[in-house]
């Protein structure tokens, strides 16, 4: 199990590197061209951003998922599929539209993060109700309740595009598509890789607890897990680890749901080992989609990254619904 | 016997909106150490509600259940009727849940895989084994989440509903050996000749209420069999008779 663990490793090294490698350059004309290219001085502070940023949105992502399944005790829990990160992505476009109508300034709203919290906590509260009241908490009608609230705040987020000035509509639009800023703001990615780190470490500390967690309630009281502030924890974690994701680089989809599962095939079901290659998982799904975006050109520039998630994770949520519903162990991947 | 666990004035009420249910009724009850006890009783008769206060799981609407068996996952242990597991560990991870890697904790986890026949199938998923093999992954680790039987109690709800005879057989024997070790066994049963062959104690349950409460072989008599399932009982089982020779 140690060297697959180490495999992992290995492959986050090797994806940093590869993606420190491509991306954006000038020629000795000064013209833009994109693809393998050794690093400059000019292009490497980029490029070691864009690293930095997909790796936390990964790790953040993966466990957000992680901490969600956990929590609902459901393979098909995620950020995504439990409309979490429409819901930020919705907290977002209202700050920032109230921002633009009233003149109050973004950051006495919240700002983006707390307005991807706001709406991230608004979704995962209401998709609970709404499949509790249905069938009490079953797995499939939970990622119903998810994607359809999800459309609905997907949709409320496009509406409200319509009421911010045109020039902030198109940044809101290709902030809503996914993407790793290559210039971000340095405190806002030291701040999440603190929250991260954090997260991952209460995570493993708490690896025994996610364990027990995955028996019956009773039995899993029985054994000394406090379920309500457990879970109470769990909720607190994947939202907060969901809304700070899309905060930073908007609503990149499947990765919470992709790298669990991807974890469990490689390490297995035990949480102590789990919660680590989740983060790493996390990690190469997102690298792996910027640098493939980075070879991308449909003729208007590189794809968004949540593109190239939502088009990898789409056909793994089918399966893994299909294997769901004939009745399967759909947590043996 | 010192008892481990003691029911003083114990009911249970759920309530819904519109109606409220007396899952028990004034619950008097003690479960001594190096006992066990069975608790037998019609279907909604209360004997898993009991169980689960027994367990800590549940708190009582009135009365108070007192434990020498302190509030610790090591102490106490409880199997119910119709557990699940959500993730597909193996045997033998499932077993060790809850449990470190110390030689001590990983010895006890070896022990309960052979109180249950289940050594030689460690490493089989959970998920892929019959209902069966399950109820007895799940006792084996309770057994095994038990520091030491001494002064501990093990709950169990319907332990014996879905083993075969010789396996039934197999997890009398190691129930037996936990409380001559001085743990107390309470388990619930339908099986009024199973139960009398296991346990030494038992209580009878009828709507919520205590009908009987004593030695095994007086409470489950077939007098007061038949008031408990409100049917005429002639004979107490077909179960224990096939395994006396073994038990």
């Amino acid at each position: 199990m140690k060297w697959r663990f180490a495999l992992l490793v290995a492959l986050v090294l090797l994806l940093a590197l590869a993606r420190l490698s491509v991306g954006p350059h000038l020629d000795g004309a000064g013209a833009m061209h994109f693809g393998v290219a050794m690093p400059t001085a000019e292009t490497l502070p980029f490029r070691a951003n864009a690293v930095a940023g997909a790796a936390v949105v990964g790790l953040l992502l993966g466990l957000a998922g992680l901490a969600l399944q956990a929590l609902l005790r459901n393979p098909l829990a995620s950020p995504y599929t439990l409309g979490v990160s429409s819901g930020a992505s919705f907290g977002v476009a209202c700050v920032l539209a109230i921002a633009a109508t009233t003149g109050i300034s973004t950051q006495a709203l919240g700002g983006e993060f707390g307005g991807a919290v706001f709406g991230a906590a608004l979704s995962l509260v209401l998709v609970w109700m709404l499949a509790k009241r249905a069938t009490g908490r079953d797995g499939v009608a939970l990622a119903l309740a998810g994607i359809v609230l999800g459309g609905v705040m997907s949709s409320g987020a496009m509406l409200l595009e319509q009421i911010v000035p045109r020039g902030l509509r198109g940044d809101l639009l290709a902030w809503m598509a996914g993407r790793i800023p290559e210039l971000p703001d340095p405190s806002a990615l030291v701040a999440l890789w603190i929250l991260g780190v954090l997260a991952l470490i209460v995570l493993w500390k708490a690896a025994h607890l996610l364990d027990l967690l995955m028996l019956d309630d009773d039995e899993a009281a029985a054994a000394g897990v406090r379920l309500a502030s457990t879970r109470a924890g769990l909720f607190i974690i994947g939202g907060l680890l969901a809304a700070a994701a899309v905060s930073f680089a908007g609503p990149i989809g499947f990765v919470g749901l992709v790298a669990p599962h991807t974890a469990r095939l490689f390490i297995g079901h035990r949480h102590r080992l789990l919660v680590p290659s989740t983060a790493l998982c996390g990690v190469i799904v997102v690298l792996s989609a910027d640098l493939l975006r980075q070879g991308l050109d449909v003729g208007t520039g590189r794809l968004p990254v949540g593109v190239i998630t939502a088009l990898a994770g789409g056909p793994f949520f089918l399966w893994l619904l299909s294997r769901s519903r004939r009745g399967g162990s759909e947590w043996n991947l | 016997m010192e008892p481990l666990i003691t029911f003083s004035r114990v009911c249970m009420h759920f309530s819904t909106r519109s109606v409220i249910t007396n899952a028990l009724a004034d619950i008097d009850a003690s479960f001594a150490r190096g006992s066990t006890t069975a608790i037998v009783g019609a279907n909604a008769s209360g004997k898993s509600t009991m169980l689960r206060i027994a367990a800590g799981v549940l708190a009582p609407s009135t009365g108070r259940v007192e434990s020498s068996a302190v509030h610790s996952a090591l102490k106490r242990a409880f199997v119910p009727q119709r557990g699940s597991c959500a993730a597909d560990f193996s045997v033998e991870e499932l077993v060790s849940l809850g449990t470190s890697t110390r030689c001590a904790e990983q010895a006890r986890v070896e022990c309960a895989l052979d109180a249950v026949g289940l050594a030689s199938r460690r490493a089989v998923r959970y998920h892929s084994l019959s209902g069966g093999e399950q109820q007895r992954v799940r006792v084996a680790r309770a057994i095994a989440q038990i520091a030491s039987p001494n002064g501990s109690v093990l709950l169990l709800d319907e332990p014996f509903s879905s083993l075969d005879p010789a396996e039934v057989a197999r997890l009398v024997r190691a129930l037996r050996v936990f409380a001559q070790e001085g743990g107390s066994v309470i388990l619930s049963l339908h099986d009024a000749g199973l139960a009398r062959e296991v346990a030494h104690d038992a209580i009878a349950l009828r709507m919520g209420r205590v009908i009987a409460h004593g030695r095994a072989h007086e409470v489950l008599s077939p007098a007061i069999l038949s008031e408990v399932y409100a049917h005429e009982m002639l004979e107490a089982s077909t179960t224990a008779r096939w395994l006396r020779p073994t038990l």
